[in-house]
């Protein structure tokens, strides 16, 4: 089991080597020699001058975070409405909603391409938040319409006492309340837009809109390119999503519970 | 009307950007369009295409490959190290380790292993070279190019089938498992007779997850080999891609598409019947 776990690690170690030689070192040594020198902030900065990875970092985030937050707003009034205004079509707008998810991505790729080019929202970086949005509120969906399930129906008659309709009980009781569900949105559906590739492929082409992983994908490929360069981005580039990982782990298991519902 | 004000946004979205496109995608199928000028029917020209189509036959054989392989080793073989590491000391760490390739982009996968597989510089064909052996050309030779990547797609995913597994273990009672080992059984007739049978309800959840995702694996192959060389890598997402924004073809990618999302649904839906209706006469 050890060994399974060297094993293991062991393409992430050889990356870590590569990202810190230099190129004529990566060119010229056996792949586990030891870098000589700290290559690691050089071969960043030659890679965000010629690629302006920065750029591309900087679209991401914004991506990631509005439409992650919108994402998890629509998904939690919805979510709210469903489970606890429950109106008469309850079900058939959840099935709507849910069948979002059983497509794949290809399925929407052409016409969003046509539909963006009619209305001028290729390659803008109000397109990217709308799909995303669009592609994280059903997950959101359930999220939050699972979470609120469970939440008790005394909690909505002392807001009633208390005076509030069903707006103000969403805002001043559910919602501050849902600090779980929040968690467990935001965790999944930022690291997903985050490490999105084929929306970003697809419906962008300047590099001032375009997501993070487009440019690694465009760094790599059977050019070749050089290689220390991609490697020391894409630890860069995956930082973000191992941090946030990290630092919501516990609501992880939460989440994963809530996908076995 | 009050009454779902609420949903509005929600609904909105994902009727503009996801409904609509369903449909529209059904219609585009019928048609040859490049994208520009005007779209022609042509009926289902574009299904019947498909069949005399030798790169979408191959594109599908290797799709189905990557389907049973994701069974056999990332699903599989997570439930196999779950039921291993459970309960040992280390089994945190080993979860952790096991799990870490998840946390990271599919593209940062694609790079790292371009690395491992490269011809010259890489890392495996490093080790053949201190035994003396030959390089191998783990990305341009077909059939292994599949496996490569498969194997690469294994690292990552599984982790995220080794912890559901680990969770699903978890809620087994300890009962019938003590009862069968007084009555002589060995571990691996533990392991077949109670521990897969009452790990269902969990294994229809990983196995269709898994099956699924692998029908969608874009990212990472076309990060390593954009589905070459000459197509022998393609699966049938890449082909779709390939069809429509390289090729320009899109009616005949629209119908791709369709093609793939109907095989989806259709494997999850037999699937799906197939283990609950088992699961029913238990009961």
């Amino acid at each position: 089991m050890l060994f399974l776990c060297f094993l293991w690690l062991t393409p992430i170690t050889t990356t870590l080597l590569v990202a810190f030689k230099s190129r004529t070192e990566y060119l010229n040594q056996k792949f586990y020699e030891l870098p000589s020198a700290f290559g690691f902030f050089e071969n960043l900065i030659n890679s965000l001058e010629s690629y302006r990875i920065h750029h591309h970092i900087g679209n991401s985030l914004f991506y990631a975070v509005t439409a992650g937050s919108l994402s998890i707003i629509f998904g939690a009034m919805a979510g709210y409405n469903l489970s606890r205004i429950k109106p008469k079509y309850n079900l058939l707008i959840f099935f709507i909603i849910y069948l979002g998810t059983v497509f794949p991505f290809q399925m929407y790729l052409i016409p969003l391409f046509k539909y963006y080019d009619k209305l001028n929202l290729y390659d803008t970086k109000t397109g990217m938040v709308l799909i995303y949005t669009a592609l994280c509120i059903p997950f959101s969906l359930f999220v939050f319409r699972g979470y609120y399930n469970t939440m008790p129906k005394e909690v909505e008659e002392a807001a009633k006492i208390d005076g509030c309709g069903i707006y103000k009980t969403f805002l001043y009781i559910f919602l501050p309340n849902s600090i779980a569900p929040i968690a467990v949105v935001a965790l999944f559906q930022m690291t997903f837009i985050w490490n999105d590739l084929l929306f970003g492929l697809v419906l962008s082409m300047s590099p001032d809109v375009r997501p993070v992983m487009v440019a690694v994908a465009s760094m790599s490929g059977r050019s070749g390119g050089t290689m220390p360069w991609i490697m020391s981005t894409v630890i860069l580039t995956s930082l973000p999503t191992i941090l946030l990982f990290y630092l919501l782990k516990k609501h992880f298991i939460t989440g994963m519970q809530m996908l076995l519902k | 009307m009050n009454n779902y004000l609420l949903c509005i946004p929600a609904l909105l979205f994902v009727v503009i950007f996801l409904f609509v496109p369903v449909i529209e995608n059904i219609y585009y199928s019928f048609f040859k369009w490049d994208g520009l000028s005007e779209p022609i029917f042509i009926g289902v020209r574009n299904y019947i295409k498909v069949i005399n189509d030798y790169s979408f036959v191959s594109s599908f054989i290797n799709t189905m490959i990557w389907v049973i392989f994701t069974l056999i080793f990332p699903v599989f073989g997570g439930l196999l190290i779950a039921y291993y590491i459970r309960g040992l000391k280390f089994e945190n760490f080993y979860k952790t380790i096991i799990y870490i390739p998840f946390t990271i982009s599919f593209v940062a996968t694609g790079v790292i292993w371009t690395y491992i597989y490269g011809r010259d510089l890489g890392v495996l064909n490093g080790i053949l070279s201190i035994f003396g052996v030959d390089k191998i050309n783990w990305l341009t030779n077909y059939p292994l190019n599949n496996f490569s990547l498969i194997i690469a797609w294994t690292w990552q995913q599984m982790g995220v089938n080794l912890v559901l597994y680990l969770m699903g273990l978890s809620t087994i009672p300890k009962e019938p498992v003590e009862s069968a080992v007084i009555e002589g059984a060995n571990k691996f007739q533990v392991f077949i007779y109670i521990i897969i049978p009452m790990l269902k309800p969990i294994s229809v959840v990983v196995i269709t997850m898994a099956m699924v995702n692998s029908f969608k694996v874009f990212d990472l192959i076309y990060v390593v080999t954009r589905g070459g060389p000459a197509k022998t890598t393609e699966t049938l997402a890449i082909t779709m891609f390939r069809e429509s924004f390289v090729m320009f073809n899109m009616g005949y990618g629209s119908a791709i598409s369709i093609i793939l999302t109907a095989i989806i649904l259709l494997i999850s839906f037999i699937y799906m019947k197939n283990s609950l209706s088992t699961e029913a006469i238990h009961i």
